[in-house]
């Protein structure tokens, strides 16, 4: 039996910094494996869709511009994405990645939620 | 002749209701709640609440909409906080704060103002029980069954400085604790006036009656608003007066402001030191320890000063 | 006896919304003065029909709806899902990825314990500890941020494997964050033991004797508090359980702080059994390929979540959607012994033995069909449920 066995943690913090993070003012560095947004490298897509069959939000929509010429968009949903990154495994091309940059995605807007990623065809 | 009079009216007229009674010592409530609870978020490892924040609460909750409860007596429920600020407040009057004229002094104003200051925990307990709330009601409950444990040891604790200064008077007792620290010849009667003055208060670790987890806000379930403005004002204000009353009983006296500052917050530091060390305790602990341990140290006191008074006769 | 029958009861709702409940269940607690005498809890405000909403997903999208049952056992939830899956696939995963599966199982139970531990120091008042404890818990959350790059909902299995690996950056990580929790947890146990006002509220409140773990059904750390031998990870090891044995811990005093005794013992288990496994984890791939339709069959899956047996039932046809999954959450297996223990004891302690068996509601809530004695099924539509629905609510309100 004691009495207040954490009296030596309240003198320690009572003489420093709190531990809080004091994030907007200042942020620490993501990890580098953070999942944030995703980001879609078109050059080797070949348009499988199996990123979009697997992903379970329904967040990604494959469309085909022009399957001849393999030119390829990729529709984004960020708000309906839940960053679990099966996109990214299921990928066997490796056009998908997860940002670990962005990923403050709040928005008071919701145009940012609809992202299309890849040219349309008339800019070439 | 007439002149002076009205001058002397006017100033201590100012003195009680503005500085340092009154509104100032709403305001310095309102401080004391923050050293409170910043100490307390700093002694956890966390940032705390900025300097303004307890005001800022006050501010808010004044501005909003008071929702009365049906079922309840709404004049009851509207004027039980008033009368509890107003009890701490008229409760000032009699206190040694530097620079306050002790107008009102009379022989026995340490037992008015003891009850005084139990006025808010009565008013609380009141309030709770005035609504059909479920979780006021167990508050209310609560509320009275502490007060009750805690007046008596707290008012013995308070009793044994008075009774070696000779006199029941506070301005008097002060006179004669000033300089002196009754703290090393009453040790037993400074820890249970602080123990005492927690319970009063509801601080954490014996604030069973405001149980966050069991009963919600306790009696003040059903508060919000200016009514709960009001009460978090009265006990802000009442924490201090009791720091006050103890520092100046015990601790050698608040002769000048800074003397005042430095032994409130002294003892502020052991109340928020308490809080952060133990758990909350239950009801039936709370009161247990009160009567079992709170007393008997007490009475001990008692019986040390009777004795060294007989035979320094 | 007659006249506390005729006596008003006084009853105190604790939920659906409550300060001492982060999620929404009601127990409502009739008390006399300060004395619980009777409990009613009513389960299902959490109810997401997850299990019915996997039957129309694939098996690749369900593995994240089930790992979305609970949020602080994530991993386990998904864990359960892909053993039982591979097992019905005929797929055996790289040694490998078994071993980084346990690992992360291990650093979710540390996670889950440290979480219980400020929560059930929160419901008794002392906040200190509660603090002080999600602060050291943040160690964990970094590690599995890092790890796999999400705090909650980790989703670090897939079928057939993982998806993360462990490397030397990671490894030195854990390691470090590891030796400095297994002082903090020292520290803690030593508190949870030793501080007189804390066992005030712990040493011998809601004491559940071995034969009543038994008969209650309890399982997990609860069960082990009161001396039940009873962890999937030794009695039905899975993964890499068998080569890395878990050993047990148990007490025989069944009270509150028996519990807290257990679960802050168990840390030290979990940070031994990460250590050893780091020291010799196998080389290899993290995944293996696995087919999308899953072969018919069912199979039981089980494994040991942090609060206590994880039961996953899998049924497939064949195809690539599966046909029924049935979960079983530790909670919903201790909930009666809170409902049943806490009737004597004192309205303050309800939080507390409450948090002892440290509930999970959402995961708690699955439906289960009572039709005993009725012997009649009915399908409804959609508009017939509805309807049902409301005029059962007016008939309650009424
Ligand atoms: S991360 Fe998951 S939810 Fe988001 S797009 Fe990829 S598969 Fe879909
Ligand atoms: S899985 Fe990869 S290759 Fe296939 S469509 Fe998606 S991004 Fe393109």
């Amino acid at each position: 039996m004691k009495f207040g066995t954490m009296l030596g943690d309240l003198t320690i913090s009572l003489f420093s910094q709190p531990s809080t993070e004091r994030y907007p003012f200042e942020r620490s560095e993501a990890p580098e494996r953070l999942r944030g947004m995703l980001i879609w490298h078109p050059e080797d897509c070949i348009g499988c869709g199996l990123c979009a069959k697997d992903c379970p939000a329904g967040a990604l929509d494959v469309i085909v511009l022009d399957k001849e010429s393999k030119k390829y968009q990729l529709r984004y949903y960020p708000d309906r994405c839940t960053f679990c990154a099966q996109c990214v495994y299921s990928c066997r091309q490796g056009c998908l990645e997860m940002s670990n940059e962005i990923w403050e995605l709040a928005a008071l807007d919701r145009s940012m939620f609809d992202i299309i990623f890849g040219d349309c065809l008339e800019n070439g | 002749m007439g002149s002076t009079t009205i001058k002397d009216v006017l100033l201590s007229l100012i003195a009680l209701l503005i500085f340092p009674g009154g509104l100032f010592l709403l305001f310095v409530g309102l401080a004391y709640e923050w050293i409170d609870r910043k100490l307390l978020a700093r002694m956890q490892n966390r940032v705390g609440p900025r300097w303004f924040q307890p005001l800022a609460d006050t501010i808010k909750l004044l501005a909003k909409e008071e929702v009365v409860p049906d079922a309840v007596d709404a004049s009851l429920f509207i004027g039980l906080p008033i009368v509890a600020l107003a009890g701490v407040l008229t409760a000032a009057i009699y206190m040694p704060f530097p620079g306050l004229p002790p107008v009102g002094s009379f022989p026995g104003d340490l037992i008015v103002t003891v009850f005084l200051l139990s006025l808010v925990t009565i008013c609380l307990g009141l309030a709770g029980a005035n609504t059909l709330d479920r979780f006021s009601l167990v508050g209310a409950t609560r509320a009275l069954t502490q007060l009750f444990a805690y007046e008596a040891p707290f008012l013995l604790a308070l009793l044994g400085p008075a009774f070696v200064a000779g006199s029941w008077e506070i301005s008097e007792i002060i006179g004669y604790t000033d300089g002196r620290w009754l703290l090393i010849t009453q040790p037993f009667g400074f820890i249970v006036a602080v123990i005492g003055l927690i319970g009063k208060l509801e601080i954490p670790p014996l604030d069973a009656p405001e149980a966050e987890t069991e009963i919600v806000a306790g009696a003040l379930t059903e508060y919000s608003g200016r009514g709960l403005a009001l009460f978090r004002l009265g006990k802000g204000v009442a924490l201090v007066l009791g720091l006050t009353l103890i520092a100046a009983f015990y601790l050698g006296g608040v002769a000048t402001p800074l003397l005042f500052l430095a032994k409130t917050l002294v003892l502020l530091l052991v109340i928020v030191g308490i809080h952060a060390l133990f758990t909350r305790l239950r009801i039936d602990q709370t009161v247990g320890l009160w009567w079992r341990y709170g007393t008997l140290l007490v009475l001990v006191q008692w019986l040390g000063i009777i004795i060294w008074q007989g035979v320094m006769i | 006896m007659s006249e506390v029958g005729k006596r008003e009861t006084f009853t105190i709702p604790i939920g659906p919304q409550h300060p001492a409940l982060k999620e929404p269940e009601h127990f409502l607690i009739s008390v006399d003065g300060e004395i619980v005498t009777d409990v009613v809890v009513r389960l299902g405000y959490a109810h997401r029909g997850i299990e019915k909403a996997v039957e129309s997903r694939t098996w690749v999208q369900s593995l994240y709806m089930l790992e979305r049952i609970c949020g602080i056992c994530s991993h386990i939830h998904a864990m359960a899902f892909c053993l039982g899956v591979e097992q019905l696939a005929g797929v055996e995963i790289p040694p490998r990825a078994q071993a980084i599966r346990v690992i992360v199982a291990e650093i979710e139970r540390i996670h889950s314990h440290l979480l219980w531990l400020g929560v059930s120091a929160h419901e008794a008042g002392f906040d200190t500890l509660f603090m002080y404890s999600w602060r050291d818990r943040e160690k964990i959350m970094d590690l599995l941020e890092g790890l796999s790059g999400n705090r909650v909902n980790y989703s670090v299995n897939v079928l057939g494997g993982v998806k993360y690996d462990i490397d030397g950056a990671q490894e030195t990580a854990i390691r470090e964050a590891i030796s400095f929790l297994e002082e903090r947890t020292r520290h803690y146990l030593e508190v949870v033991t030793k501080d007189a006002l804390f066992l005030q509220r712990t040493r011998g409140i809601g004491v559940m004797t071995r034969s009543q773990a038994e008969v209650l059904g309890t399982v997990g750390p609860t069960a082990r508090a009161s001396n039940v031998y009873r962890d999937i990870r030794v009695e039905a090891p899975y993964a890499v359980y068998d080569k890395y044995p878990a050993r047990i811990i148990l007490d025989n005093r069944g009270d509150l702080e028996a519990r807290f005794f257990v679960r802050i013992t168990e840390l030290f288990e979990s940070y031994r059994l990460i250590m050893e496994i780091l020291e010799t984890l196998p080389d290899g791939d993290l995944s293996t390929r696995i087919p999308r339709r899953i072969n018919a069959g069912e199979t039981v899956s089980r494994v040991e979540a942090p609060r206590g047996e994880l039961f996953y039932f899998i049924k497939s046809n064949g195809s690539d959607i599966p046909e029924r999954i049935r979960a079983r959450t530790p909670t919903i297996c201790n909930m009666m012994s809170v409902v049943k223990l806490l009737v004597g004891h004192q309205l303050a302690d309800v939080p507390m033995m409450l948090a002892g068996i440290d509930p999970c509601f959402s995961c708690n809530d699955r439906m289960v069909v009572l039709n005993r004695g009725r012997n009649k099924e009915r399908l409804l539509t959609w508009e017939a449920l509805r309807q049902y629905g409301i005029d059962y609510y007016k008939r309650r309100s009424a």
